[in-house]
């Protein structure tokens, strides 16, 4: 039976790039997936390129093309990335200099377009499109469509299945979902396609996509069993050998680092996913409330009963908007008393800025080591309130001016020479641009995606 | 007999984002766990569990083959991770805190 081996070399924009080369080198795997977007990453792209039509892709793509490729070319491993962000025709150009520096002539690039409809939204527009907000329900973009800054839409693997039977060795995509580079391989290999009899095998494309798509996430980081993590530090991507049923085996090099069983893959399987037995997804629709793990040996975990239905007709879109600006600081207070001498400060910084007459949209005073992370979930004042050996404020406003932020961040730095006895604020923070995420739909058949390849001479 | 105890006794939880969505697999450590999962916690209780920070609806979906509840919490991110003033822009330490959540076992 014809069996692919596909692995993940990166969970987001930032991740490390040892554990990819380590799958290339040491997993037998013919495709390496890249994920380097979130969902607001194409705000920042899109403004780098308004300054630099060369740039507005992940500046990441150098070094981990640089590092890849050679190994790559070696054991004829094809690396899928949407590493173009907001210019995936620059990113190829990029790529094919790193390829031709490196020797690697005869090398294809494939580069993915389409997703980027932020040029034509005055057009939709035109024809009637409203773009309602899927979080908070309004109905109309007019209120910040003047400030937009980002229009993307999560396509899917059309192109890259197109770039991939042309050739490429490389497919470099814009906003192509995390899904997609995965299930576009699977597919070109099997030959499944969008259309009946394949949807359940489409699915398991989509569903296995979901697994590793987020790098070692799946197999012992960001993981409950953190304690049986083995070799900590020693971070270990995952790898899917997939056959033509559609079921999988995930799995992980064969040398320590990381943890693989049925239970860490559970973990990623129900993670950022909402009804499971509808993931949408722009290739298609999965039911992974019929999925069925098993631990097949040591770091092996057998993956098979998906079920999956046609893909949407409508697609979802990120759009991105300038919301104001933040500005955030710190101080902390040791003990003796360091919860009192927190509630002290508090108390200052309130009156601080009735006295400036500040003007803000929103404002968070969180207790470090008390309520940061789970904010009114804990008992305040905590219980352990007295015996706290140090505690910490952080300050956070949303303005409408990066002025007004700018002004009322040194709130919590004046607290260094202000506040209780020992009190120590650090380093300021820069005032930092909000952009508010707008998620909305559109019908697929209005954002085609196309591809070409370009050879490394 | 009532006994009380908390979700961490019985349950594993990992979370994540989409825009202002916090969502939360809540995942039992056996058939046993997951069926008083599947009773005592309910949306109602969730929401009042973490209080004004999720001001949306919350949603519950079953995965009896993996022991697992997938949750669904809307307006629970203070408008999304690059508008929310919070340090957990993500909502990724959000699921630990309903591992604090306690439940009656009957």
């Amino acid at each position: 039976m014809k069996r692919v081996r596909i692995g993940s070399g990166s969970a987001s924009w930032g991740d490390m790039m040892e554990p990819g080369i380590d799958l290339i080198e040491q997993g037998n795997i013919q495709y390496l997936g890249l994920d380097h977007l979130a969902e607001l990453t194409l705000s920042i792209l899109q403004r780098w390129k308004a300054k630099d039509p060369t740039k507005g892709y992940i500046p990441d793509i150098v070094p981990f093309m640089k590092g890849l490729l050679p190994p790559a070319r070696k054991h004829g491993t094809k690396i899928i990335c949407n590493s173009g962000g907001a210019n995936p025709e620059a990113a190829g150009e990029v790529v094919a200099k790193i390829a031709k520096d490196l020797g690697l002539e005869g090398l294809k690039i494939g580069v993915v377009t389409g997703d980027d409809i932020l040029p034509r939204l005055q057009e939709f527009r035109a024809q009637g499109l409203k773009f309602k907000n899927l979080d908070t329900g309004e109905e109309d973009i007019d209120r910040v469509q003047d400030r937009m800054v980002a229009a993307n839409a999560y396509v899917g693997a059309d192109s890259i299945i197109d770039a991939l039977a042309a050739g490429a060795d490389v497919v470099i995509t814009g906003r192509a979902s995390d899904n997609a580079l995965y299930a576009g391989p699977l597919m070109h290999e099997f030959g499944w396609k969008f259309e009946d009899p394949y949807w359940d095998k489409v699915g398991a494309a989509v569903t296995i996509g979901h697994i590793i798509e987020c790098g070692a996430c799946v197999s012992g980081s960001m993981s409950s069993q953190w304690r049986s993590v083995e070799d900590v530090g020693n971070v270990r991507n995952p790898i899917a050998e997939v056959d033509e049923t559609g079921a999988a085996i995930i799995s992980k090099i064969d040398a320590p680092g990381g943890l693989m069983n049925a239970g860490t893959v559970k973990e990623h399987l129900v993670y950022e996913v909402h009804d499971p037995h509808n993931y949408l997804m722009p290739d298609g629709v999965a039911d992974f409330a019929s999925a069925n793990l098993e631990d097949i040996g040591p770091s092996r975990v057998r993956v098979t009963g998906i079920i999956g239905k046609k893909r949407p007709d409508l697609l979802k879109v990120c759009m991105g908007y300038r919301d104001g600006f933040i500005g955030e600081g710190q101080v902390w207070f040791p003990g003796p008393d360091a919860f009192e001498k927190a509630q002290w400060a508090e108390k200052w910084i309130h009156r601080r800025l009735e006295i400036m007459n500040a003007q803000y949209d929103e404002l968070r005073i969180d207790y470090m080591g008390v309520n940061t992370l789970h904010g009114s979930v804990p008992k305040f004042p905590p219980p352990y309130a007295k015996d706290m050996y140090e505690c910490g404020l952080r300050f956070v406003v949303r303005t409408k001016t990066a002025e007004e932020a700018d002004r009322l961040k040194r709130i919590p730095t004046w607290l260094w020479t202000h506040g209780p006895v020992g009190s120590a604020s650090g380093q300021p923070f820069p005032v930092r641009p909000v952009v508010s995420l707008w998620p909305t739909l559109i019908p697929r058949e209005l954002v085609p995606t196309t591809m070409y390849v370009k050879e490394v001479k | 007999m009532n006994t009380k105890v908390m979700l961490k006794d019985l349950a594993y939880a990992r979370s994540g984002d989409k825009g202002d969505i916090i969502n939360i697999g809540l995942m039992a450590f056996d058939k046993e766990k997951y069926e008083i999962l599947r009773k005592k916690v309910t949306p109602e209780k969730i929401k009042a569990h973490y209080g004004p920070d999720v001001k949306g609806d919350v949603t519950i979906y079953e995965m009896p083959n993996l022991n697992s509840l997938e949750i669904v919490m809307r307006n629970a991110l203070g408008g999304g991770a690059t508008r929310t003033l919070a340090l957990d822009q993500t909502g990724k330490a959000k699921g630990q805190a309903l591992l604090y959540m306690e439940i009656d076992t009957d």
